[in-house]
């Protein structure tokens, strides 16, 4: 039932941060009622690279704009949605390889055999995975892992935050995890690399047009649309890290009342 | 006025929940009942919505979460205007999003308690755009009514996010700075719908 679990954590690097701060113009004791979890708590990002980041961000932002979302564009007009969510469900199910080692490495067995499972059916019932009749008809839920959040999970920090040109939002941590998914992505072995690159594209291409105009709204609120790109996905990574931590009881999911 | 009346909303059983969650549970009901709801023009259920939410969540504690350590060296005059021109700002930006509802149901997944006597009501949303989305409030106790002071959409948090967004002006040039940045976004025209 529950798919994924959300969980907090302090953040160190905030706690240096606010530490800082304080002995100049705050009592250090008052800093906590400022941070919902608690001393210093929160998500400070550690960004050195930022003016650099920034200049990046901006390529990107416009190469999105003027190419990524127009082609998004044109496959949302041609393709219905319930393809395009379709091809989603078969590009993560090629991914496979990628989540079952991660899984493993995480020491999480039961979800790697849950992960095996799905992959067999969806990729046999559910015709090379468009369609979903692990979790449809099983019950078999997906998890979302890669060799980022197994660093994460046996307690590598994040690192500085990095913009990739064209693949985005990143931190050094992330950055080695996606270099050791490519290569432990398994299809790429045996397919031509021109395969690979077009898979990827259409991939992008496909989720790109699944997000729609989501990006342009939130880019127009933003006061600083960099800032909060970098702090979504910072917090994103994190949630998806912490994703056991914390988790609905299912026996008793609502807290029970304390006894009078 | 509004009344919480059979929209399709399912959780565990209603006799287990808290009073958290029942909070919850009734004001998501309220929402699907004004966006249900033809006979209402977009400026009506906009302030309707804009009720809803300034009666549930607490903007003050929001603001100050957001603003953290320089809240103390804004003025009580900064601080009002703040807590004004945040929740305007916002109101933007959520009252654009949620018009476009399409059939969303929201189911409530459980809760937990967090730091400080907090409980954080976990949610779904099922069908729709954001189909599958997991949405966390967070709630507090003050004066003895249960009222939401973060949400987290897919483990992001608001109060987070604009933490790191205000960050920089604050940093540069303090309350004024942020304020005039406010002012000037709410100012922009809207996007087209």
């Amino acid at each position: 039932m529950i798919r994924r679990r959300i969980g907090s954590r302090a953040g160190v690097l905030a706690l240096a941060l606010v530490c800082t701060v304080s002995t100049t113009a705050l009592g250090q004791e008052d800093d906590d009622e400022f941070y919902l979890d608690g001393a210093g708590a929160g998500t400070e990002v550690s960004d050195p690279f930022e003016s650099f980041n920034r200049g990046i961000f901006c390529v990107n932002d416009c190469l999105d704009m003027c190419f990524l979302e127009p082609l998004a564009d044109t496959w949302d007009f041609f393709v219905p949605d319930v393809a395009q969510r379709s091809l989603r469900r078969a590009f993560d199910n090629l991914r496979f390889p990628v989540v079952f080692l991660n899984d493993l490495l995480q020491g999480k067995p039961k979800a790697a055999g849950v992960d095996l499972t799905r992959f067999l059916v969806n990729t046999t019932a559910g015709v090379g995975g468009l369609m979903d009749p692990a979790q449809d008809w099983f019950d078999l839920e997906k998890h979302n892992e890669d060799f980022g959040q197994t660093l994460g999970y046996w307690g590598v920090p994040p690192g500085p935050y990095l913009m990739l040109p064209i693949l985005g939002p990143s931190n050094l941590r992330d950055g080695i995890g996606s270099a050791v998914d490519a290569v432990t992505g398994v299809i790429a072995w045996f397919v031509p690399f021109a395969v690979t690159a077009s898979l990827a594209g259409t991939d992008t291409l496909n989720r790109r047009s699944l997000v729609g105009d989501q990006i342009s709204q939130e880019r127009a609120a933003a006061l600083d649309w960099y800032a909060a790109v970098r702090s979504a996905y910072s917090q994103y990574r994190e949630n998806l890290i912490q994703d056991d931590a914390a988790a609905v009881d299912q026996e008793s999911p609502f807290i029970t009342p304390e006894a009078p | 006025m509004l009344c919480a009346v059979g929209v399709p909303i399912w959780a565990a059983s209603a006799a287990e929940q808290s009073s958290a969650s029942a909070m919850i549970q009734a004001t998501v009901d309220e929402v699907l009942v004004i966006l249900k709801d033809p006979t209402l023009d977009v400026a009506t259920r906009r302030s309707r919505l804009e009720q809803l939410a300034s009666s549930h969540f607490h903007f003050e504690t929001v603001s100050k979460y957001v603003v953290t350590r320089y809240w103390k060296s804004f003025s009580d005059a900064e601080k009002a205007e703040f807590i004004e021109v945040f929740k305007i700002f916002l109101s933007r930006t959520y009252g654009d999003r949620i018009e476009r509802y399409q059939d969303e149901k929201v189911k409530i997944l459980g809760e937990r308690r967090e730091g400080r006597a907090d409980v954080v009501v976990m949610t779904r949303i099922v069908g729709g755009t954001y189909d599958d989305a997991e949405v966390n409030y967070r709630l507090r106790e003050i004066d003895g009514v249960w009222r939401v002071i973060d949400v987290k959409i897919e483990g992001i948090s608001l109060v987070m996010n604009y933490r790191d967004q205000f960050k920089s002006f604050l940093s540069r040039g303090g309350a004024a700075a942020l304020l005039e940045a406010l002012r000037k976004k709410n100012a922009e025209p809207r996007p087209p719908a």
